[in-house]
């Protein structure tokens, strides 16, 4: 499981590095420490999904930092979500969403995809 | 100009040497492979994508492109984001995609690894951390790409180990006619030195499969960082634009000297915000930022008109001492603030790229203008002295202010010379905008051009130009290169254009 807190490093590396703050509604923690993902999983599925989304999509990440601009920040990571389908994540995926690209099957086949979107809409495999 | 039938051709053979499941043809997947940044995304649009699981499939697949005289444009995981992500120079091209080789062998006494095209900075990241191996890796500031795309693309990281061309140490290679090579100490059969001494015997071949087109890298060396005993370091933030000359003057002494080991990057308030907040938190005005904005940002972010962040890395004692000539050399200097950073073995983990923690969140700058935005970089070189630093920053500021763009710049301070890394922020859903950009971009290379100076990557769409800045004695390097890729390629096969180096076939074309 991933932590429930949000938590935000401050630290920003656009082609260098600078302090920065977090998105609006999510906690601020050291300027320059704490950035580190949660790379765990429980299950084969969660797995696959740390490996293939979560580096934007857990803690600290892209898609993490964006959602928390357009939406509740509580609930900015995928995982924490109660909404997602298996139709609707596969979509984003192979059609890019927002600043999301599309997620080429060389990276993810459809079979793996169809293991990350039953996860994220916690589908019973 | 990738004839149909000769790609539906080379397609079937593709299918039945790595299997159809391998091989991506439908609208959807040559929209996926393409630079999803820019604003006409049909323009570098590949014909196909082939996804092999091993060396010997890349062979096979180089070899079939032969026959059929189909371009392939090789990519490690495809997330040179700003550069053209997956997408070809020459539109049609079957993107030879290598993520599924995801390979990792570690040596943790030498501190080094081997790895495949297709692991990332988190695969490479969650290995090591899995099996507690204390190594660190230099991470770039977009952190989901290819440790060995990157390194061979010129990439940069915050580490020691951050000139990350400079850390590889031998390189499996397919060639263009589909021979298998490795270079260095593993040209030799069984050697147990492949990942440790460079050179070999005769002629070092690493460097010559950097930003090139000369062969498909299967496999890379790479030296990691020993986790050191300490991580110090100071994070100054400066007041005013003009304070980078003095800055740079007084922190290339220690950089030259050794003192300071990696390469620090002093960047303005745009860093920040960009990657934090959206443009339209400040203003509605579609002009550059004013300075009443600009104050703005500095005083939410407490940060200066510029920031850079110096670490050292090391035994206790060294570190100390490192960081007592570093403050020496800023004393009575007007620095508005100095921040120290330390971390030791022992405290919980320091958590950010400065300790070789993989990030994706500055990517975020992709959202500053709302919407579907991206950014191109502008990354010209020049000689580590503060004036010309400030003479490069004032020209290439006044042309942000003339195209009017957002400055977003920093220096990056190597051993010898200063990459001064632009971002052209924007939305590609603004025609208008993007056309401004487009000539924003060639303005920005004619400038630096115009001072000697020239840029150390660049992308797709500008190779050709950025290429014919490199000019001494009638582009004789260019001529160069082009003569090797027809001794090695005489197909055009492998990557057409890349770095502005066109075959033969293609050169007698564009005639």
């Amino acid at each position: 499981m991933i932590g429930r807190g949000v938590m935000v490093l401050a630290l920003m590396l656009a082609g260098g590095a600078a302090l920065a703050q977090a998105p609006a509604g999510t906690r601020i923690s050291n300027a320059t420490r704490g950035g580190m993902q949660d790379r765990s999983s429980h299950s084969p599925a969660e797995a696959l999904f740390v490996e293939k989304c979560g580096m934007c999509h857990r803690q600290m990440g892209m898609g993490t930092v964006i959602l928390a601009r357009r939406m509740d920040p509580a609930l900015a990571m995928l995982e924490l979500r109660h909404d997602l389908t298996v139709d609707y994540v596969t979509a984003a995926a192979r059609g890019g969403i927002g600043n999301m690209p599309r997620i080429q099957r060389g990276e993810v086949s459809d079979a793996q995809l169809r293991v990350i979107a039953g996860y994220l809409a916690k589908v019973a495999p | 100009m990738i004839d149909p039938a000769k790609l539906a051709a080379a397609l079937r053979d593709f299918r039945s040497a790595i299997g159809a499941d391998n091989v991506f043809d439908s609208d959807q997947d040559r929209t996926a492979y393409s630079d999803h940044f820019s604003p006409d995304e049909t323009r570098h649009q590949p014909g196909a994508a082939v996804a092999p699981a091993n060396a010997e499939q890349v062979q096979a697949i180089v070899r079939i492109a032969n026959r059929h005289g189909v371009p392939l444009w090789p990519i490690s995981r495809g997330k040179n984001f700003g550069y053209g992500g997956a997408a070809p120079v020459v539109r049609g091209s079957v993107v030879l995609d290598l993520s599924r080789m995801k390979a990792i062998t570690v040596d943790e006494h030498n501190g080094t690894v081997l790895v495949e095209p297709g692991v990332g900075f988190f695969d490479l990241y969650d290995y090591l951390r899995a099996r507690k191996i204390p190594l660190w890796l230099s991470v770039p500031g977009n952190s989901w790409g290819s440790v060995a795309g990157n390194a061979l693309d010129r990439g940069v990281g915050y580490t020691t180990y951050g000139d990350h061309a400079a850390r590889i140490c031998g390189l499996e290679v397919v060639l263009p006619d589909g021979g298998l090579v490795r270079t260095g100490m593993g040209a030799m059969a069984g050697s147990p030195n492949w990942q440790l001494y460079r050179n070999g015997f005769g002629p070092g071949w690493d460097a010559m499969f950097c930003q090139s087109n000369f062969g498909v890298v299967t496999k890379l060396g790479l030296w990691l960082m020993p986790e050191p005993e300490t991580m110090a370091g100071i994070d100054f933030e400066f007041d005013a634009p003009d304070d980078l000359g003095w800055a740079v003057d007084t922190l290339m002494p220690l950089r030259r000297a050794g003192i300071i080991q990696q390469a620090p990057s002093m960047g303005n308030w745009l860093r920040s915000a960009a990657v934090m907040t959206r443009r339209e938190e400040w203003t509605k005005d579609p002009a550059p930022l004013n300075d009443t904005v600009i104050s703005a940002i500095r005083k939410r972010f407490n940060i200066g008109w510029w920031s850079v962040q110096v670490r050292f890395y090391g035994p206790a004692e060294i570190a100390a001492a490192s960081m007592a000539v570093l403050r020496r050399a800023f004393d009575k200097q007007p620095v508005l603030a100095m921040k120290e950073t330390h971390w030791q073995q022992g405290d919980p983990p320091e958590g950010s790229p400065f300790s070789g923690v993989p990030v994706s969140f500055p990517l975020a700058n992709a959202n500053w203008h709302g919407g579907r935005g991206g950014h191109i970089g502008y990354s010209p070189v020049l000689p580590p002295r503060g004036d010309l630093a400030m003479d490069q920053f004032r020209r290439t500021h006044a042309l942000y202010e003339k195209y009017g763009m957002d400055y977003h710049a920093s220096f990056a301070m190597g051993e010898r010379s200063l990459t001064n890394v632009n971002q052209l922020l924007f939305d590609r859903d603004n025609p208008e905008m993007m056309t401004r950009v487009d000539r924003f971009f060639r303005d920005l290379v004619a400038d630096a051009h115009a001072h000697g100076y020239g840029e150390y990557r660049t992308h797709i769409e500008y190779m050709d130009l950025v290429a014919a800045t490199y000019d001494f004695n009638g582009q004789a390097l260019r001529h160069l290169n082009q003569r090797v890729k027809d001794a090695l390629d005489p197909n055009g096969i492998i990557a057409p254009g890349k770095s502005g180096i066109w075959p033969g076939r293609w050169r007698e074309k564009q005639a």
